[in-house]
Parts: C-alpha cells; structure tokens; sequence
C-alpha cells in the first residue's frame, strides 16, 4: 500500500511539474510610456524652431556645407515622412509650425518606429547641420560634407513623446498637415514638408510602371525621376521614387491626377517623394 | 564474475551469423548490471540528450549497434557527442521498425529517435541489423535496420526507479517503470513514465529549457500456445526551446561557444524565439500466431497522430535577429583582404565591437519589436514583426504481415507485406503579432511588384485581402499524401562453413499534394490535388558469412536498390503549388561490403569496407535568398554520389577484469559529377534551370575519419571507464547555390562555357580534435534490491572547439543587380563588393565542454 501511494504521488508531481515554459506574452505596459526606441531621460532646455535653425545656419546650408551644432538646442517636432512605404531611403522627415527638415539616419524602418505623427523632442547639440544640395538636412559629418549619423548617435539624441503625456502637452496643437505645392516658393517654405499636387500628369507611355528596376529607365541616383507637369507642377518638378519603393510596379497614370509627397529640391528641381502608396490617389 | 559471463559471448561471435534477433540480448548479459545500467544510459544520452533535436540541418542520426561486429556496437555512443553519422548517411537510410511494421515518416524517410524520448526502459529490447544482415522483418536499409519489441511480455518485470542529474539538454529526468512480465493467466503489462526538465537558469546554453513528459503503456495476453494479442500506446509530449548556429565572429564577440542567437529580453524577461512543441501519440496492435514450432505469422497494425510545431521569429523590415550580418563588426571592415578597402569603416567596426560586449545588442531585443508593431498601429499599417508557427502534422497508418518459416536446420524463409498510408500536414499559423493588430495573408515579398491588395500578392485567393489574427492559418496550407505497398522476402541457408542469404523486396508509392490555399502566383495550380504520382520499387541483395573455423569469419554482400523518391523531394515548391519536380526519378543504389573477423578468447576484431554508389537521386533545398529578397526553392536532380571507407573495431581482454575497446573508420562520401537543378524564387513565376557544380562536395556535420581508444575496468561491482575520441575531416553542409553556374558566371564575369571546377567554392570544413571521456558506476544493495549508480563526465579536457555540424552562408560577397541584355532580357551582373565575405562566415555549432550525467536507479 505504501509502495502504491508512494508511486501515484509520484505520477501526480511528474504531470503537476508539466506545465509549458513558453507562457502567453503579453505586450510590455512599459512601452507606451517609456519607449524602448530613444533616449527618454532627455529632458528640454532651450527649444527652438525649423525656422529658426534654417535661418541660424543659412549661409552653412546655401553652401552646401555643414557645422556642429554646439549650443544647447532643442527641437520639438513631429515625423510627417519615412521609410514606410520603402521610398525614403535612411531618411525622415519633421516638421513643426514653422518649417520642415530632413534627418539624415543609417538605419532602416523608420517608418514602423518613427511613424507618421510621431512627437519628437531632438537634442540638437553635437548633431550636425548642412545643406545637401542646399536643402537643410540634419545629420552627421561624412567626406566633409552633411551625411547621416549612426542610429546608436540618433537614439541618443532623440526622445519620443507619447500622446496623452505630460510632455506632449508642450507640443500643443502641433500636427502634420499638407500645404498646395506652390513652384514658386523658397525651399524653407516647402523642403521637409507634405505637399499636395493637383491635376498634374506624369510623364511616361501609360504602360509603364512608376520605378522599374530592370534596366528600362535610367535611375538618377539609384531612382527613377518622373516629370511631371500640368496642375500646380510648376516647370521643374519630378516625382522620385525608388526602385524599392512597394509602389513601384504601379502603372502610370493616362490622365492627370493628385499627388501627396514630401518636397524636396535639389540643384534646381523640386522632387516629389510620396510616402507610402496612399499618397498616389489614383492608386485604389 | 565478468570471465564467466563474457567467454560464452566471445565464444559465440565465432559461431557463423545467423539471424540478427537470436543476438540481440547476448552482449548485454555479458556485462554487470552496472555497466548494463551504465549503456543504456549512454544510449539514452544519444537519442535524447545530444541528437535530433536540432531544427537547423538534419542531426538526426542512424542508431544502430550490433553483437557481432565491435565497430558497430560501439561507435554509436562512443562518438554521440559529436554527432556522428554512420557511414556519413543520412537517417533516411535507416529503417525503424516496432513489432515488426516500420514506422519512418514516408514523407521524408526518417525516423525522428526524440519521438521515443524518455521511454528508455521500453525501447531496450530491439534487433539491429546492417545492411547484410538477414532479418525476419523487412528487407535491411543501407543503413541498417531495427526492430523494437514492444510486447509487455517480452519487458522486466518489477518497478524502477530512475532520477537523473545532467547539464545537458535538459537537467534533472526522473522516470518510473513498472512491468508485471507474463502472469500465469497470460497477461502481462507494462508502463513507464517520465519527464525531463530544464529551464531558462540551469540549461547549459542560455536561452534554452526542455519541458517533457513521455508515457508507455503495453498490455500483452497470451491465448494460449499459438496467439497472442498485444497492444501498446507510447507519447511525448515535449515543449522545448531551440538554438541556432552562428558565425565564428558572433562566437568571438559573445566570448562563448554556445552564444544562441535565438532568444531575447522582453520586459526584462528572457524569451525563447523558437520553440518546438511536438506530440505524436502512437498505438500498436500485434497479433503473433504461432503457426507450429516452424512457422509464425506477425501481424501488426500501427498508427501515429503525429504534431509537430515549431515557432520563428519572421519580419518583413529589418531582420531582427541579432547576429544578422549587416549588425558584425566585419560589415563594416573587410578583415579578409585588401580588395575593397576604401569602404572600410575602421570606427564603425569598432562601434560594432563594442556593441557586442552589451548582451542586449546581441540577443533579441523583443521590446523593440512590440514597440515597433504598436507604433505600426497607429498608423493602420501590418505588423513588421511576429513569431510564427510551422506545423508539420501526420496521420499515418500502417499495417504489416511477416510470415516466418523455419523449414529445416539451417535453412529459414521470411516474407512479409507492409501497406502504409501517410497524410502529411503542412501549414503556417499566427502565433503571436508581438503587439501588432494588423496583418494580412500577402506575400510581402511581391509587395513593389505588385499593390498590397493585388490579387497576385495574396496567399489564399479564396479569402481576398484576408486579415490574420493570432491562431490563423497563413503563408501555406497544404497535404501530402503518401501511400506504399511492400512485399519482401528473405531466404537464408547454412551451407558447410557458409551461411548464405538472399533478401528482395518490391513495392509501389503513389503520392499527391492538396492544396487548400489559392495562391496569387499560381491560381491554377495550387488549390485541389494534384496529379497522382506513381513509383514502382524494389531490390534485391545476397550476403555470406564464411566461418573459417578458429573464429576467424569473412561476410560479404552485394546488393541493387531502386528507391522511390520522397515527397519531401517531390514537389518543386509543395508551400506555393501542386508541380512535381521536372523529371522526377526513383534512386538507385548499389551496394556491397566485404569484413573480415576474428572472435577468440582474448580478441574480437572487425574489420569491414563498403562501398556504396548512389545515382538519380533527388534533394531539395529551401533558404531566404536575401539577394532576390524572396525565398528560393530548389531541385537537385539526378545527383551522383559515392560512399566508401573502412571501419575497425576491436575489444581485446587484457586481464580478467580490464578490456581495451579500439574503434576507427576513414570514409568518404561525396558527389561524383555536377547535377541539374531547377529553381524558383517565392516572388516569381519562372523556374529556372542551372547546373550545381557540386562535384566532390561531401556530406556535412560529421567526421569522415575517427578513432576511438577505450578501456573498461570492472572489479567488485565497480565500473571504469576512460575513453579518448579523435575526430577528423568534418565537412559542413554546403550551400548548393554558392555553387550554381548561374551564380559562378556573375561573380567571376564569365559565360557558361568558361567556368572550370576551379572556379568552384571549396567546401567550408570544422575543427576536428581530440576529446576525453570518461565514467563510473557501482551497484550497491539497498533493502535487498540493487540501486545503481552511475556517473559519465564528457569532454573531461573541456575541449569546446570541436566543430559538431554547421552550413555555409547562401550569399555571395557582393551585390546583385539586374540589367536588360543585347537581347532585351533582364540579366544579372555582379555590382559592388561587399566588406562582409560570406564564404568565410559558415554559421557553425561546437561541441559542449565538460558535461556530466548522473544516474540513480532502484528497482524493487
């Protein structure tokens, strides 16, 4: 009898001890508050704006050089463009209620960790500053010139606020919006920031496909330039996208439509970068 | 004590061979409970502890041993620290059978040993046989055969006890077993039970934990001198976590052989990534009839519901895992050569470095992932980020019928039936979004090419632009069929000083594939059956054992073998559609052995060559081709192989209570002529033809050559042992596309015409080396029953620079792009030279340093 009860308690520990090891993970409440991405024991000094930033270093960005920032700035913003839809390239975009601006990462997926919308509070401070092709972008030294800066470098510089924080009530009614694209307006007016092209057509047979990769269109710096013209277009407007764009197999348009993108300039002509497939509104 | 029982052995491997199964207890009853006790723990620590548990490459190995040749008796646990493979073959090449019906998994051959985990006091009763053995059950693999007993009467009777302490795969097992033997009422029954454990804190390589509980139940009734009726039900259901393989730099930058990529912190918490859970609860039915004292019948029926789950961490933006290449310090500074040196990094690499040394950076970082899919959210996009399940489920049915008929002295015939039918299940599910709330089942490698919702991009047509939530199925849903018929014989006759057989089988596979999702890609072609494949089989092998007299023996055997492919080979992209591979074929194998044997008083010594010559085989490879951003499914057809070596065994007595044991094989295996392949990448619809030029690539993740010096000390119920293992010329698995003419005419510029052997990659190759193991056992009488124990200490010289397996890297060291040709085609080119050199980063495992196994028994 001992012998029996010794074995049936036993069994019962051995099936008591089987319970599985890999439990149901929850998300981490942690993240909505401290984010795992960026550095969140930043704290705001002395804040300034794009607008200021552009003009502070003006001459550094129409020559297409750059400079250390060495005061004590910071910069509160919000993402308005990146990588999501695979056509910006280690880059995002900010803007604030005075400008927009481009920060130049070497990482991918920004547009999963720095969405649309995303408030950022940027320590300036040792961050670079520089014109590519005269186009203020933010970043780090390369060859001499404004480059990107590590993403380790990024992360310790940027902080991100979550919505219904204290520290977002700082960023106060600070939002993306979309501006008409307007050929006639200076870069600080329109670099880094949404805009919206009305009636324009692109260029192109209407069979082809908005970035082909297999050698049927010349790729300007690694991609493809669609002209566009017509509508709001002015006279030198392309439409970049990347040949690793998620759109880039879209068939061009035949009629002329509306397009959203980021506007960029580069010795001369405006660029058009759209986002994510959404901004092509012929696209359904 | 051991002279006593050990003559009548020695003595009786100098009688001509007979039948396998008249062996299969004899060596055991040689040696003391303690030494018993002690093997079968070595044998267990080389199913279970150390083998075919490893999801990256095949480490399932033959388990074979034999009574009458030392070479096989021994190096099965003499070298299972390193994963030696007999005769370099792969486990499909080895038939198991239980109660007489074999139970491989049709679909790919093999016979995963982890399925009868834990139950070692059940399996301790099986027939091996070699390839020239004859056998009453089916016709002898390659590889050889084995037969496991699984009648509760044929069990010990009595209870045991077992508690084990290891730093192993798992770290404490206990197990119980009670057998009743057979009752005077003719039943008899038969149970164990066991579970196995380690978690997070005591596995010896981090971010691992095993967690297994396996059952036995076998009940036998005796009714009356010619039936018998027996029934046995065996599981195990095991959760484990696995690791991956990594590169030396990953090893040197975690200061740590055994760094494993796999896991990661969430919330503070580690994590395994991927996690294994399998279940395959298996029942048998055997009906033996024991015709007259000449002739028997066996009959069983088997069959297995088999589960099978195992997780990964998948993404479509960044690769997350840790020891992704672009993450080394050498992505940033080609250590190699000078070739590309202005884009060397020097301070990136630093950088690198110095991330390394925070374990943070070079685990997974899941916060970042939930992070990441949350921040996804708010936009309404898919999740980036999740773990998936890859389910590999079988129904299989099996029955079989072996007729025995010992017509007079010396002269027996054996022929039996097996019918089979397998129905593999093959399917992705959700297992966890990490924080995200969307995704739908697309193909994100053919989002560019195609819009998100565009009918090409999805997996399953049938449902649309299909939203998946946890627990869903996606990617792929599809069955495999198997369905065999066999018919063997086997008729063997003593002739003077020969023993003689002849052994033939023939048989017949028919196989199809249903698909229960449309795929975009293929909309015609991958929902519904396919067509029927049809392979007609068989073979036909002789042996002779010529006893010499004095105890010297020469066997021999010859042997033709058509083999049917496997499904697993079958079907060009059986995860996309319902096309067989071009010009599928059945294999064909020729094989013969010569072996040379001395049994006497003092000596037993083997000596055997083989030669095997394989050709029209089949194998397919699957792997994320990063180049083409796609995955790549890959058909190697008609392959040429040859297979040969020498293998020596000897166990000499030195004195009544010490015996030395020496073992060595140098062998070959390798392909003998470069094979067609068709290929096809997951983001298009073109099959591609190539050429692999895989000439002389060798079999991977095992030594050709090896050696083995050993000596056993019994005294007083006290077990010694020290052994020394050398291992040499361990080859790693070769990436066939590294090797394609495709890929040698973009890296070398050239045109077909003008590539040469020269140009082809040498295989990667491991490190070899010398490793000491050595054990202790003594059996002690406690309240009048033995309790025994037992303690193996491995690698005592802590040795953890031997290669134990690995795979080169399928990437090239520079970047591919497209351009259309003069003739308006899209052709590729080599673009620019990366600073990672892929070909000197093959992703290897080593060997664990000092590992113990402690084993307490008790039986009562």
């Amino acid at each position: 009898m001992k012998k029996q009860s010794f074995i049936i308690a036993l069994l019962a520990s051995a099936f008591a001890l089987f319970s599985c090891q890999d439990k149901d993970w929850e998300t981490p409440e942690s993240i909505t508050t401290q984010p795992p991405y960026g550095n969140n024991s930043l704290v705001a000094g002395t804040t300034t704006t794009i607008a200021e930033l552009q003009s502070k270093y003006a001459i550094t960005i129409s020559n297409g050089g750059s400079k250390q920032i060495t005061d004590d700035l910071w910069l509160r913003c919000v993402v308005n463009g990146n990588d999501l839809g695979g056509n910006i390239y280690k880059q995002i975009s900010v803007q604030d209620e005075t400008g927009g601006i481009i920060i130049g990462i070497n990482g991918t997926d920004q547009g999963a960790f720095l969405p649309v919308g995303q408030k950022l509070l940027i320590q300036l401070k040792d961050l670079y500053i520089g014109g590519y092709g005269q186009q203020s972008q933010i970043g780090s030294l390369y060859n001499g010139s404004i480059g990107r800066m590590e993403v380790g470098t990024w992360r310790q510089h940027v902080r991100l606020i979550m919505d219904n924080t204290e520290e977002a009530k700082a960023f106060g009614t600070m939002k993306v919006d979309t501006i008409d694209f307007d050929a006639s307006k200076t870069m600080e007016q329109q670099c880094g920031r949404v805009v919206r092209l009305s009636n324009v057509t692109i260029s192109g047979d209407g069979t082809q496909t908005i970035a082909p990769d297999d050698g049927t269109v010349a790729l300007v710096s690694n991609c493809v330039n669609r002209t566009l013209s017509g509508g709001n277009a002015g006279s030198k407007c392309v439409l970049r996208s990347s040949p690793y764009a998620d759109f880039k197999g879209i068939p061009l348009p035949k009629e002329p439509v509306t397009i959203y993108g980021i506007a960029t300039y580069f010795k001369g002509t405006w660029q058009i970068l759209a986002r994510t497939q959404s901004d092509l509104t012929w696209v359904k | 004590m051991k002279m006593k029982h050990l003559l009548p052995v020695l003595a009786l491997a100098a009688a001509p061979m007979s039948h396998a199964q008249t062996k299969a207890t004899a060596d055991v009853d040689t040696l003391s409970t303690a030494e018993k006790e002690l093997i079968d723990d070595s044998n267990f620590t080389f199913t279970e502890s150390q083998l075919g548990e490893n999801d990256d490459m095949t480490s399932d190995v033959i388990h074979i041993t034999s009574n009458s040749n030392t070479y096989l008796n021994q190096m099965g646990w003499a070298w299972s620290g390193i994963w030696f493979k007999y005769r370099g073959l792969d486990n499909r090449y080895n038939d198991v059978y239980m109660n007489g019906v074999q139970v491989n998994n049709p679909e790919n051959g093999r016979f995963t040993f982890s399925t009868i985990g834990g139950m070692n006091d059940a399996t301790r009763s099986k027939e091996d046989v070699s390839v020239f053995e004859a056998n009453n059950y089916g016709f002898s693999n390659i590889g050889g055969s084995s037969n496991y007993n699984l009648r509760a009467g044929n069990m010990p009777s009595g209870h045991k006890i077992t508690l084990t302490g290891s730093n192993r795969n798992y770290t404490l097992r206990g197990m119980y077993t009670y057998g009743s033997g057979l009752t005077k009422s003719g039943w008899a029954f038969f149970g164990t039970v066991g579970y196995r454990w380690a978690n997070m804190k005591t596995a010896p390589i981090e971010g691992m934990f095993y967690n297994s509980l396996s059952y036995f139940i076998s009940v036998q009734k005796v009714i009356n001198d010619k039936h018998s009726l027996s029934i046995a039900s065996w599981g195990s259901p095991t959760e484990r976590a696995t690791a991956g393989a990594s590169t030396d730099e990953a090893y040197w930058l975690a200061n740590d052989y055994h760094y494993n990529p796999y896991w990661g912190y969430q919330d503070g918490e580690k994590r395994a990534s991927r996690v294994v859970n399998t279940f395959e609860p298996s029942v048998l039915l055997t009906w033996d009839f024991d015709i007259n004292e000449k002739m028997k019948l066996t009959t069983s029926a088997f069959a297995k519901f088999g589960k099978y789950k195992s997780t990964k961490l998948y993404y479509s933006g960044t690769n997350p895992h840790p020891d992704y290449w672009k993450r080394f310090p050498s992505f940033n500074y080609n250590v190699w050569s000078d070739a590309n040196s202005e884009k060397n990094d020097y301070d990136a690499f630093w950088t690198s470095h110095d991330n390394w040394q925070d374990e943070s950076y070079r685990q997974i970082n899941f916060d970042d992932l939930y992070f990441a899919n949350t921040q996804l959210n708010k936009v309404g996009a898919d999740a980036i980020y999740w773990i998936e399940a890859r389910h590999n489920d079988n129904l299989m049915t099996n029955l079989s019928s072996s007729y025995d008929w010992n017509i007079n002295k010396g002269l027996k015939l054996s022929a039996g039936l097996q019918l089979l039918s397998n129905r593999g299940s093959h399917y992705k599910t959700m297992e966890d979004l990490l924080g995200g709330e969307n995704f739908h089942n697309t193909n994100t490698h053919l989002v560019g090419e195609y819009k998100q919702t565009a009918e090409e991009a999805m997996y399953d047509m049938n449902h649309g632009y299909q939203k998946i939530i946890e627990g869903d199925r996606f990617g792929y849903d599809y069955d495999i069929w198997n369905q065999d018929v066999k018919l063997w014989t086997c008729f063997s006759m003593d002739r003077g000083i020969q023993h003689n057989f002849i052994t033939g089988r023939i048989g017949g596979r028919r196989m199809w594939r249903e698909g229960f999702m449309k795929n975009g890609l293929f909309p015609n072609n991958s929902f519904g059956k396919s067509g029927i494949a049809h392979f007609l089989d068989g073979g036909l092998k002789a042996g002779s054992t010529i006893n010499l007299g004095k105890g010297h023996v020469i066997t021999a055997g010859i042997g033709y073998e058509i083999k049917a492919p496997n499904a697993v080979n079958a079907f060009i992209c059986p995860e996309m559609n319902n096309d067989y591979v071009q010009d599928l074929r059945n294999e064909k194998v020729v094989s013969a052995e010569l072996g040379y044997a001395i049994s006497n008083k003092w000596i037993r010594f083997n000596l055997n060559g083989y030669y095997y010559y394989m050709h029209d085989g089949n194998e397919s490879h699957q792997f994320f081709n990063d180049d083409s951003h796609s995955f790549t499914y890959n058909s190697l057809i008609g392959t040429k192989k040859e297979y040969y070596g020498v293998e020596l065994g000897v166990r000499v007595l030195i004195t009544k209570s010490l015996d030395l044991v020496a073992l060595g094989t140098y062998s070959d295996n390798k392909y003998i002529e470069n094979t067609v392949v068709n290929w096809m990448n997951s983001n298009t619809t073109k099959m591609n033809k190539d050429l692999c030029y895989n000439k002389g690539m060798r079999e991977g993740g095992t030594p050709l050559a090896a050696a083995s010096l050993g000596l056993n000390y019994h005294i007083k119920g006290w077990h010694l042992g020290l052994t020394g293992n050398y291992y040499d010329r361990i080859y790693l698995y070769y990436s066939p596309n590294m090797r394609y003419e495709s890929t040698l005419m973009i890296r070398y510029n050239k045109k077909a015409s003008e590539i040469t052997e020269d140009d082809v990659p040498e295989q990667a190759k491991g490190n070899g080396g010398f490793m000491l193991n050595a054990s202790i056992g003594k059996q002690f009488q406690v309240a009048h029953h033995p309790l025994t124990v037992n303690l193996q200490l491995s690698n005592l010289t802590n040795r953890r620079n031997i290669t134990t397996g690995g795979y080169e890297q399928s990437r090239s060291n520079y970047n591919v792009t497209e351009r259309l040709d003069d003739n308006n085609e899209t052709t590729f080119v080599k673009g620019n030279e990366r600073s990672y050199q892929f070909d000197k980063n093959p992703k290897k495992f080593y060997s664990q340093g000092l590992n113990f196994m402690l084993n307490v028994n008790y039986r009562f």
